[in-house]
């Protein structure tokens, strides 16, 4: 299994890699959502996006609605918000953009676990 | 601790809630009564014990008791019971009802209420006029019960177990807390109740007899006498062929033979005779 971590904050990177390591994920990581757009074109087999909402370059946003425009990835990978952004308006509007969950920062490992069997993906490890 | 007063502790315990406590398990009575030492002026918890046996129906007494039980809890906790209603029970109760008989569940050690809210929950999205489903929470913790029927959780604890689809649909954002709305609510009551009390069944009459009773992660607290008793309590609140849905690793001892079990998903579930 293979995640995709995007973030701007190195620590958060690392953090979440750390996690989906232990839970048997391979992880791959990406600054903002332009260098995600680039790690998606190299690994199409990405499970799941951890997303990162507010970012240089291009927001999580914006990578969201970039990928589910594209045919191939309309529904796959899962993409799960994790971010500083807890308002319902941002939920309801990720959600609608194609995000399957949401994780409001901070988060733990068990929360991470509990997200992943909510899309559908069990922990691998 | 002294013997003396552990022993009284023990048996405090087993009276007033069913929880059994192991000889070797003095170090957990320690632990948990430490933070109530400096609001009650008490040294250790040998004055602990003293001040309990002086009021066991006191303050100081229900806050040992709460301390010893653990309120964990979460949305959706083991998802399969949540599952077995959406899929089995609630179509086989619509279907033995007609579209408006009233469906009685009792959430039994409700806790901080995050059970019955997921039972509300999966009865507004498959039962057609879910107004009809009531739902009964019990717990012996005032704090619990309290907690409960405010119905407002923090940002974690809607993070656990429970789906952004659910938080965005049956709750309201209040700063970083979510309440529940009100249409959930009014399918929800929450009260005190002891499973250990023998007027448990007169307590909860009103609000039954029960179509379904989640008794979940309380049922290992007991000795296996009193487990059986308070399944037999909880039994004579039931309709027949209701259904009885315990802990993942907890089985309905006792009268065994008035259970039938039935599979679902690989877990166990049971329904009265
Ligand atoms: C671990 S929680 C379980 C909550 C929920 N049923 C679940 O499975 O997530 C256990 C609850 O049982 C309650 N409890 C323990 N002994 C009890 C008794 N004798 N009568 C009523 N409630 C009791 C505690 O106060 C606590 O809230
Ligand atoms: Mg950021």
């Amino acid at each position: 299994m293979k995640a995709l971590i995007v973030d701007d904050a190195k620590v958060v990177r690392v953090t979440l890699a750390r996690m989906m390591g232990q839970l048997g994920y391979e992880a791959v990581k990406a600054e903002d959502g332009r260098q995600a757009l680039d790690a998606m074109a190299e690994h199409p087999d990405v499970d799941v996006v951890m997303l990162d909402w507010n970012m240089p370059v291009m927001n999580g946003y914006d990578f969201l609605v970039a990928l589910r425009g594209m045919a191939q990835h309309a529904t796959h990978p899962k993409v799960i918000m994790v971010t500083t952004e807890t308002g319902m308006p941002s939920m309801l509007k990720a959600l609608a953009a194609g995000a399957d969950e949401y994780i409001m920062k901070p988060f733990d490992q068990d929360m991470v676990a509990g997200k992943l069997a909510m899309v559908g993906l069990e922990a691998a490890g | 601790m002294q013997a003396s007063e552990f022993r009284y502790m023990q048996q405090f315990l087993l009276r007033k809630i069913g929880l059994s406590l192991a000889d070797d398990k003095q170090y957990l009575i320690k632990s948990r009564v430490t933070r109530l030492l400096r609001e009650h002026q008490l040294d250790d918890a040998n004055a602990v014990a003293r001040a309990v046996r002086r009021d066991e129906n006191g303050p100081l007494a229900q806050q040992v008791l709460d301390a010893m039980t653990t309120n964990e809890t979460l949305f959706f906790r083991d998802q399969y019971p949540f599952e077995a209603l959406r899929d089995l029970i609630f179509p086989e109760l619509i279907h033995a009802k007609g579209r408006h008989g009233k469906i009685n569940i009792w959430s039994a050690a409700s806790s901080t209420g995050q059970e019955a809210c997921s039972i509300a929950m999966t009865a507004s999205e498959s039962v057609p006029e879910p107004g009809r489903v009531h739902i009964l929470g019990t717990d012996f913790s005032a704090k619990a019960v309290e907690y409960a029927r405010r119905g407002v959780y923090t940002q974690m604890e809607v993070q656990r177990g429970m789906p952004i689809k659910q938080l965005v649909r049956f709750f309201d954002q209040q700063g970083s807390s979510w309440a529940v709305r009100p249409e959930l609510k009014a399918m929800m009551h929450f009260d005190h109740a002891n499973l250990v009390d023998n007027s448990l069944a007169a307590k909860v009459r009103r609000h039954g007899p029960f179509d379904v009773v989640f008794c979940r992660n309380v049922l290992i607290y007991f000795t296996p006498e009193e487990r059986a008793h308070v399944i037999d309590r909880i039994s004579r609140c039931m309709h027949k062929g209701g259904y009885f849905i315990s802990g993942a690793t907890e089985t309905p001892e006792g009268r065994l033979s008035r259970w039938n079990q039935v599979m679902f998903k690989g877990k166990r579930l049971w329904q009265l005779q």
